[in-house]
């Protein structure tokens, strides 16, 4: 019985690596549907967007919000792959 | 050792306030930690599913920062490069919907012969796929069911120049949810007209290239022949996802600093030491025959079934909480604020690697620390530790 409490761990790893598995065959089954309507988007980026600003496809975007979702709250979503410069850059005098 | 196993549980039976209270802190601070792993792994790999398909390069063209609609003429000039396969000039464009406070993605499809028909696959839930020149379109599930729309209705986009009412002919399923829960796909000629662009434009051109490793070269003369533009890489676009999910990922682990704070004292108050009745306890042990070695073994038990306990607890409800309830109260964080939300339920991308991982780097400290002082007490002679 008491064994039972040091075999939890592994049981739990089991249950949800087999679940998971389990899901991504099925999904794996939707490929072909994906493929079919993935060529037809102008990207594969998912259906969700940021706040401030418009990022339906943030591999598309343009590199930098062009102001910020709240006071003080960082970009969530750097666009492009390009991060927004360090703020103290603009107050840099040339 | 069955006896010692048994004798462990007793002894944690007996200070159970104790080992409730470590047991529950660990297993709520692995819930956390492995739900944003868990999450953010499941979405990169939703996002990966979604690139077979993606163009070898991208060009957009660049007025003052922000993309603008491109000409056809820069397409034709981009299709004498070695190498490139196929130039494809792309309609698609955004539209933001009043009546639903958000925008949905118009895509155009230019002459629907050339492509693979969405007829008969999972991705359509209702309907048919797209005919041609007869003001059609397909659209999202959750687009058509925030508008009130069925398969045969008609609606009139918001455009800058009057444009046909397009009729609905299918929707798509839910297994392409996440890529199309806003989309509206339509012929191209609908879609320019809905967009405002002209007939010489398009919003960007996609360029299939022979041998993908000739991506870099092809993108660099593109750069020649366009000066200004804006070449996105394939490889590129993977890497948006990797990290605009790693950073927010990041935020939320940066917001959970205090309870992973609470952990190291957790952890820092095993290793700091035995209590005096724990220390009695190991002394009354060692006086009735136990050896050093029987007193290390009890006490390595009680962390690891804490410790093993509170791991198989905390990475069942990460579990549960993301691809069982769909995340509540992370997925907002996490994922993003469509306001056309796809409701399809996440696919997990962890594997048992990932899981053993998880449960080594939670267990393997909690354990090895308890060893240290339970050492100090078992090497003292029983009569010294008893006397304090």
């Amino acid at each position: 019985m008491h064994k039972l409490l040091l075999a939890a761990l592994p049981i739990v790893i089991a249950i949800l690596g087999i679940d998971a598995h389990v899901r991504r065959a099925r999904r794996a089954e939707d490929r072909p549907a994906i493929a079919a309507v993935a060529t037809r988007l102008p990207s594969g980026d998912l259906a969700l967007s940021g706040g401030a600003r418009w990022l339906r496809t943030p591999s598309m975007e343009e590199p930098g919000a062009a102001f910020d979702d709240g006071i003080a709250v960082p970009d969530p979503d750097p666009a492009g792959a390009a991060m927004a410069p360090p703020t103290s850059v603009w107050s840099e005098k040339p | 050792m069955r006896s010692l196993l048994s004798f462990a549980v007793g002894s944690l039976w007996r200070r159970r306030s104790r080992a409730i209270a470590l047991g529950v802190g660990l297993s709520l601070t692995v819930t956390l930690v492995a739900a944003v792993l868990f999450l953010t792994e499941s979405l990169r790999a939703e996002a990966e599913r979604g690139q077979v398909a993606l163009p070898d390069v991208v060009v957009q063209r660049l007025v003052a920062g922000r993309p603008t609609a491109v000409k056809l003429a820069d397409a034709k000039a981009l299709e004498g490069i070695d190498s490139v396969a196929r130039v494809r000039p792309r309609v698609w464009g955004y539209v933001f919907l009043p009546a639903l406070q958000g925008n949905v993605t118009v895509v155009g499809v230019p002459g629907v012969a050339g492509l693979p028909s969405l007829d008969g696959t999972a991705a359509l839930e209702k309907g048919r796929d797209l005919h041609a020149g007869k003001h059609e379109m397909v659209a999202g599930a959750p687009l058509a069911r925030a508008l009130g729309l069925v398969v045969g209705d008609s609606l009139g986009l918001p455009s800058p120049k009057p444009s046909p009412p397009l009729t609905l002919v299918g929707t798509f399923g839910s297994a392409v949810d996440l890529y199309a829960a806003d989309v509206v796909l339509c012929d191209e000629g609908d879609a320019r007209a809905v967009l405002g662009l002209q007939l010489d434009e398009a919003t960007d051109i996609a360029i299939d290239v022979k041998n993908p490793q000739e991506a870099r070269v092809v993108a660099g003369t593109v750069l020649d022949r366009m000066p200004g533009a804006r070449v996105v890489e394939k490889s590129v676009l993977a890497r948006v996802y990797t990290l605009a999910y790693g950073r927010r990922a990041g935020l939320i682990f940066a917001a959970c600093i205090p309870a992973l704070i609470a952990l190291v004292v957790l952890a820092l108050d095993r290793a700091s030491g035995l209590s005096p009745v724990e220390k009695r306890e190991i002394a009354i042990l060692k006086a009735v025959g136990f050896s050093i070695r029987d007193v290390l073994w009890t006490k390595m038990l009680e962390s690891l079934v804490v410790a093993s306990l509170a791991t198989a607890a905390g990475l069942l409800l990460a579990y549960a909480w993301v691809f069982w309830m769909g995340a509540p109260g992370l997925r907002g964080a996490l994922v993003g604020w469509s306001v056309l939300y796809p409701q399809t339920s996440l696919t997990p991308s962890v594997d048992f690697a990932e899981l053993l991982g998880i449960a080594a780097a939670t267990v393997g400290p909690f354990v090895g620390l308890s060893i240290v002082p339970a050492w100090r007490a078992a090497i003292l002679e029983p009569m010294d530790a008893m006397r304090g």
